[in-house]
């Protein structure tokens, strides 16, 4: 399939010595990788489970696209010791490869700040800043709740539900619908009221 | 009831598309020379997919080189170094679980995987420039931006990819800007635009060519929320096919089998009857599986099982205390007989036994007849008990619940009665529809899923639909602008693509606007790409010259180095700007250690203490 594209496929990047490149470890490396040796028997052997390219036809574009594909400095010193057994693995040209991310606290953070903020860390911080009323920001902008009454829907069916089992607390329109409820096991009952929200009311 | 001739169904099967590696491109020849000016690259940043191609204007360039699903599939220890990134994975439900995306709804927070992204696109698009990516780099980003996010983002840019411009832009209004100009509208323009996409829906009110971020709304329910709620649906509708429900499918169903009523009351009404039901549902063939129904343990069938290994145990343990009790029994006799030996004066067999016994004393002998009459007293007291209890017990055993019906469980209640039922229950029916089994019927829920977007409290969601947000958005201007921007109303967005979209909000606008009043609204011409060809017209408009006045709307390394990573050049598709100076997070330089904590602790201490 990849041979009806009329692109060619540039051959594997000449790639500097491996002790030249592991001497640049970076610790903070997100894909450490191995390229596969130019041979293709290990290639296989190596890359089934990781490269699903092996189902392309020819020989010769599975070693240039493995061997571009995800390559990269090897940071840590386990990685280092199984690529010595692979060939030589190799960063994108285009990087600097001393780059470290600031927001993950860096390497000397130690072990306490590895992960990446979430959405609700940053808004929580955002809020700090020095806003002024009106000025818009990510959180500003969420939309109101709402104003209308919300309409009843049956959780089975989606019709409009005019009435409400009192032991499950499901919605329902009819009474074939009332008795299927009425089988339902314990597990898909929260199931449908989990997917309301409308579970463990607090009494 | 008579029916005319044979029912059409319709049986659908699922594609379960898989999708091909990308090749790595040759960088094209007019892409490597640097003069005039360097070819910028279009990066449509999508937390469903991203886009990327060259802003050439030659024709091989007019769509997006790469188009993938922005997630990397990566697992931990020894095979983390085999991270796959996006049509590199050819199917994405085995590694559900190890996939990673860098966003956290429409923002982009984990910066090693946007890095991992780059490197993708950056390899594939053919880029070996040696230390640097020597080409201006358009990228999109969510509407109102954090500002720590964005700093982020042009670090990674600036400083790992040594980019020499960086611009951003809203995609929904590079979409707007691209259709308005196809449409042939002047600038500037004003108008609404109404986008959804993956994670959230926008409104985002355009006046005279700039994004009037002040009144702009955001609704948290879009692609991924609908696609997670068919996703329930189907699973609790049928419990047996738990695993064969995967949210690719899900995603398949919602792409080509949803559809948005114009009036959903009235749709609704129409799905009441069964003719309407048997027609317009979609039956959904799945690959045979071979599980039998029954296969799939109820709660209450788990109850029985455990109730059942209790009732063993407890019945061995009772037998066990039995025969203990009457070994007691007899040791305790051959004592008592011992003793009486003793009491009787026939002193040469007592020694003789005691010696049998292995005892020394006659007071040895009596403890231990004391010991053992305690022990066989405690034994039939227990056994008393035992009695009485295991009684009781079995009582309650009988009573526990199993209410599995009587294997007739009708499916859907606008369901002639007499059809096969589509899901057994757990009692194995001895004939049933094999391939019937093995369908499942997607009837209702090919409306519901898509109105989750205008009416969110189904899935829980407390927050206003889309159009309810929109006259609020509207009620905050004049009527005059209000007039103007309703008369340019732009739909676009992955999540418009439903069949009907387009005409249910004309109805639901004419239901809000003043009597005879006008409006227009228009959808994008291909609303999943339009931020992408729209990112690219402004880019070939707009390019960065070299040296000297750097065209608007492009922040230069420069500008990153004097006035942060927060800062935003404004251009008519872009976030507004406030100028807020955030405190950079100093990253910690292998070369010294010694000096970072502290720095660190600084910059972190200046920044906030937020709990």
């Amino acid at each position: 399939m990849a041979s009806q594209i009329p692109i060619t496929v540039r051959a594997p990047p000449a790639a500097a010595s491996s002790a030249a490149l592991r001497g640049k470890k970076r610790p903070g490396s997100p894909a450490v990788c191995a390229a596969p040796p130019a041979n293709g028997s290990s290639n296989s052997g190596k890359k089934k489970k990781g490269q699903p390219t092996a189902t392309q036809t020819t020989q010769a574009q599975i070693t240039a696209v493995e061997a571009v594909a995800e390559v990269k400095a090897v940071g840590t010193a386990d990685s280092a010791a199984t690529a010595t057994t692979e060939s030589t693995a190799k960063p994108p040209p285009f990087k600097d490869p001393t780059f470290m991310h600031s927001g993950i606290g860096g390497a000397a953070a130690g072990k306490k700040n590895r992960t990446w903020k979430n959405l609700k860390q940053i808004l929580a911080l955002e809020r700090t800043l020095p806003w002024k009323l009106n000025d818009p920001n990510y959180y500003n902008i969420d939309a109101l709740p709402s104003l209308k009454p919300t309409k009843k829907y049956s959780d089975i069916s989606g019709l409009p539900a005019n009435y409400t089992d009192p032991q499950t607390k499901l919605r329902f329109t009819s009474s074939e619908e009332f008795s299927y409820i009425r089988l339902l096991p314990t597990d898909v009952v929260t199931g449908y009221l989990a997917l309301r929200k409308a579970t463990c009311i607090v009494p | 009831m008579a029916s005319k001739g044979d029912p059409v169904y319709q049986i659908f099967s699922f594609h379960d598309c898989k999708t091909s590696p990308d090749p790595i491109f040759d960088l094209p020849a007019q892409c490597q020379t640097p003069v005039p000016a360097p070819v910028p690259i279009v990066i449509d940043n999508g937390s469903f997919q991203t886009r990327a191609g060259w802003a050439a204007p030659a024709a091989e360039f007019e769509s997006p080189r790469l188009l993938f699903r922005s997630v990397a599939a990566r697992s931990r220890g020894a095979a983390r170094s085999e991270t796959q990134i996006g049509n590199d994975i050819p199917n994405l439900e085995p590694l559900r679980w190890l996939l990673k995306s860098q966003f956290d709804r429409n923002v982009v927070v984990n910066f090693e995987i946007q890095e991992l992204i780059f490197d993708y696109v950056f390899t594939h698009l053919g880029i070996t420039s040696e230390g640097s990516v020597a080409h201006p780099i358009v990228l999109t980003e969510a509407p109102c931006n954090p500002l720590h996010c964005r700093q982020m983002m042009s670090e990674l840019l600036f400083e790992c990819y040594r980019v020499p411009y960086v611009s951003y832009g809203v995609d929904s209004l590079y979409s707007f800007y691209h259709n308005n100009a196809q449409r042939n509208l002047q600038p500037p323009h004003t108008g609404i635009v109404l986008s959804s996409g993956y994670h959230c829906s926008h409104i985002l009110p355009v006046i005279n060519g700039r994004l009037d971020a002040v009144n702009c709304k955001r609704v948290n329910v879009a692609g991924s929320q609908a696609a997670s709620y068919l996703q329930r649906l189907l699973q609790l509708k049928y419990p047996g096919h738990l695993a064969a429900i995967t949210l690719s499918r899900v995603e398949e169903l919602l792409h080509e089998h949803s559809y948005t009523a114009v009036d959903y009351q009235e749709e609704l009404e129409k799905w009441r009857s069964p003719e309407f039901y048997e027609r317009e549902v979609h039956r959904m063939q799945l690959p045979f599986s071979g599980k039998v129904p029954g296969g799939c343990v109820s709660v209450e069938e788990r109850h029985e099982r455990r109730a059942q290994q209790l009732r063993r145990l407890q019945e061995i343990n009772a037998r066990r205390r039995e025969e203990k009790l009457l070994q007691d029994q007899e040791r305790l006799d051959r004592l008592m007989a011992v003793q009486e030996l003793l009491e009787d004066g026939l002193l040469d067999q007592f020694h003789k036994s005691l010696v049998e016994l292995n005892m020394d004393s006659a007071e040895e002998l009596q403890s231990y007849i004391n010991k053992l009459q305690l022990a066989v007293e405690q034994g039939r007291q227990r056994l008393l008990l035992s009695d009485g209890a295991e009684g009781k017990a079995e009582v309650s055993e009988l009573e526990q619940p199993m209410d599995e019906g009587d294997g007739v469980a009708l499916m859907d209640p606008d369901f002639p009665e007499d059809t096969l039922p589509e899901k057994p229950a757990n009692v194995v029916q001895p004939v049933f529809n094999l391939a019937e089994y093995h369908q499942l019927f997607v009837g209702t829920e090919r409306l519901r899923c898509p109105e989750i977007l205008f009416q969110p409290s189904p899935t829980g969601e407390d927050q206003m639909g889309l159009m309810e947000t929109l006259q609020f958005v509207l009620a905050r201007y004049t009527p005059e602008q209000q007039e103007a921007l309703v008369s340019n109303v732009f739909l676009t967005g992955g999540n418009m693509q439903y069949p009907g979209m387009k005409e249910r909000v004309e109805k639901e606008l004419l239901a809000m606007r003043p009597f005879q009043s006008h409006f227009k609204v228009t959808m994008a011409s291909r609303p999943a790409l339009d931020a992408w060809y729209g990112a690219r017209d402004w880019a070939l408009e707009h390019l960065p010259t070299e040296g000297g006045a750097v065209a608007e709307g492009w922040i230069s390394r420069q500008d990153y180095e004097e006035k942060g990573g927060e800062y935003l050049s404004e251009h008519c598709a872009s976030n507004v700007f406030i100028p807020i100076k955030i405190a950079k997070p100093v990253p910690a330089r292998p070369t010294e250690p010694s000096v970072a904590p502290l720095t660190s602790n600084g910059a972190s201490a200046a920044v906030t203490t937020v709990t």
